[in-house]
């Protein structure tokens, strides 16, 4: 990909920029690219049925199945997991202060507003992103998509839009399973050390939460899930050059979901709480 | 594409015609099966076929089943060439009884 | 036979001319296939005969040139005919293109599902009909990785042809075969056009299937045709690159000296 070949004379400051400018174009070209994925995904699971090519229940399913049900038992463990440190660094910190039975209060909000939805999503991304674009990058090198389109059959139809589905269903309902168990894990740390019973533990989370934080986690969630979705498809169709350009194109969907579902949470939680 | 069924025999014949395609055969399929149903034995008539594709061979196939599971009599009628040609292909020259005059289907 | 078909040709490529970024890989194809025929579109690696498969396809868009299926002209289709169109082609791949997550039969019925209304019944028995012609029938639930070579391009040919089409490709229906599954598969695509007068055309580079199964050969050379005749004709040309490739010669192109050393020392 050595674009300087082509201006073999050019200055070396010159050719960064040049360097910048053409990243910067395939960068806007992507973008097109999966906006228009995302348009396409939309007009078939609208309008599928009435041109008789429906987004079928079934790989809706599937997918789903996948994505989110496979996902249960991990998601379980790491948000127990992410809970009981919470509660630990809380109470170690606020002791301090003499404030130990405040750590509830943290722990309810963070976990609702901020871990669940990112641990989540960053799991969903690492487990079945990837696993998306190799799939796709390898059905793209087996000419299966090429078979799908022969037959008659839109892939965005096939293949993207009951993912992007899947995707908006399984992240909110992990996530909400997430908040579960991350306030559990926090709980049995504290009634061991603060000495009070689970159902004290939970009112006191219940009175700390509003729905605001629950739903500023699942608007979050939403958006990742969006954003893995489209990342990781989108990937998986640009593969070229057999097994190593898939083992490439799974590591970039992993790495580009990632960074966005990271700025794109930074971004809402400022406009979510300031605005 | 109109069917038209007769009384001849102790059998009742269905007569297909025209093209027996993706689009007629659901039709066939559920006249076959109605006829069966009701505990006739049956002859499907092809001589008017003149075009028959697979789903319409799928549609017999069914039928001729139905009939074996239920002791009743099945049996094709006048197949064409072309017919004859597209049962070849899967070996279904094989298991249909295949007869060429209504008369013939004592022997059945 | 449906309805009498509205165009003379079952294939009608004009003009074609096909690049990947900048480099050119057709050269002003043109082409008639005719309905029923078998056409063998012959050619070493790097000749575009997977290019041109590919533009019959509707896969990819030509940079010139016109491409008619059936009459119909791709480059002006709509989506819903194109889509209409598709229900009329079948295409068995090289690598077979199964679905790896569906076993066999369900590849098989797949076109179905998504093109007819029928009972599902039905389309059981059409796939398991069509695993029949193809001599998969004891290997329907297999999922695709359980298959050989051979087999999955009997599989492919399969889901090919469930539709029962007016037009089939084939991709290098003998490649990587062994020569007794090469000649069986060569003899199923004969029986099929007796059988079912579909128009075939199969893109190949083994000269032995060619002059078996062809009616009609096509010889494709550097992204453009060099001839399109009968196999004796082919056969018998004094055209030194059809030789070359005929005996199996490796390319004895005259070499320009100044040319040659140019492109090795770049000046």
């Amino acid at each position: 990909m050595s674009h300087a070949a082509q201006n073999p004379g050019l200055h070396p400051a010159l050719r960064f920029v040049e360097d910048i400018g053409r990243k910067t174009v395939a960068a806007i070209e992507e973008l097109g690219y999966v906006a228009s994925m995302l348009a396409e995904s939309c007009y078939w699971l609208i309008f599928g049925h009435r041109q008789q090519q429906p987004v079928r229940l079934r790989n809706i399913i599937a997918e789903t199945m996948r994505i989110g049900v496979h996902a249960i038992p991990i998601i379980s463990i790491i948000c127990l997991a992410i809970g009981v440190m919470m509660a630990i660094q809380g109470i170690q910190t606020l002791k301090t202060f003499g404030a130990e039975s405040k750590v509830i209060v943290g722990i309810a909000i963070s976990i609702t507003r901020e871990f669940a939805p990112l641990i989540v999503s960053i799991m969903v991304a690492g487990r079945s992103g990837s696993a998306i674009t190799a799939r796709i990058g390898t059905m793209l090198e087996s000419q299966e998509i090429d078979a799908l389109r022969v037959i008659g059959i839109n892939p965005a139809r096939y293949i993207t839009a009951p993912l992007l589905l899947a995707m908006m269903i399984s992240i909110p309902a992990l996530t909400v399973l997430g908040d579960f168990m991350g306030l559990l894990g926090g709980g049995l740390y504290c009634i061991i050390e603060l000495k009070i019973t689970l159902a004290i533990y939970f009112e006191r989370c219940a009175a700390a939460l509003s729905w605001t934080d629950i739903s500023q986690g699942l608007i979050k969630s939403l958006a990742f899930a969006a954003i893995i979705a489209l990342v990781s498809v989108s990937n998986g169709f640009q593969v070229r050059g057999g097994a190593e350009g898939v083992g490439r194109a799974t590591t970039r969907s992993v790495v580009m979901s990632l960074t966005f579902i990271v700025i794109v949470d930074m971004i809402f939680t400022y406009f979510l709480n300031f605005a | 594409m109109e069917c038209t069924t007769r009384l001849e025999n102790g059998f009742t014949v269905i007569a297909l015609c025209g093209e027996v395609d993706l689009h007629f055969s659901p039709k066939a399929r559920e006249i076959i099966l109605k006829h069966l149903q009701d505990k006739n034995h049956v002859l499907v008539d092809l001589s008017d076929v003149t075009y028959i594709d697979s789903s319409g061979v799928a549609s017999l196939v069914e039928g001729f089943q139905h009939a074996r599971t239920h002791d009743l009599k099945f049996a094709l009628l006048g197949v064409s060439k072309a017919a004859m040609q597209i049962l070849q292909l899967s070996r279904l020259d094989k298991v249909f009884p295949i007869i060429t005059h209504a008369a013939e289907a004592d022997q059945l | 036979m449906p309805a009498a078909e509205n165009s003379e040709y079952a294939i009608e490529v004009q003009h074609l001319d096909a690049h990947y970024g900048e480099r050119q890989i057709l050269h002003d194809v043109s082409l008639n296939v005719h309905h029923g025929e078998i056409m063998v579109i012959m050619g070493g690696s790097g000749s575009g005969k997977s290019t041109l498969l590919r533009h019959l396809l509707g896969l990819n868009i030509p940079t010139r040139g016109s491409i008619t299926l059936l009459g119909q002209d791709l480059a002006r289709n709509s989506e819903a005919e194109m889509f209409e169109l598709r229900r009329k082609m079948g295409v068995a791949f090289q690598g077979g293109a199964l679905f790896g997550s569906m076993t066999v039969e369900e590849n098989v019925v797949l076109p179905l599902c998504e093109h007819t209304e029928l009972d599902e019944k039905t389309m059981r028995i059409m796939g398991r009909m069509k695993l029949e012609v193809v001599n998969l029938a004891e290997f329907g639930d297999l999922m695709p990785s359980e298959l050989s070579g051979g087999m999955i391009k009997r599989a492919a040919l399969a889901r090919a042809i469930v539709m029962d089409p007016r037009l089939l490709f084939f991709d290098e229906p003998s490649a990587g075969l062994d020569p007794v599954a090469a000649v069986e598969l060569d003899e199923l695509i004969l029986r099929l056009r007796q059988a079912m007068n579909i128009t075939i055309v199969v893109v190949t580079h083994e000269l032995e299937s060619a002059f078996k199964i062809a009616d009609r050969i096509t010889v494709l050379d550097q992204g453009a045709i060099l001839m399109t005749d009968s196999v004796e004709a082919v056969r018998n040309s004094d055209n030194p690159r059809i030789q070359s490739l005929l005996n199996r010669l490796p390319r004895d192109d005259a070499i320009d000296a100044d040319e040659y050393l140019e492109r090795l020392t770049g000046i």
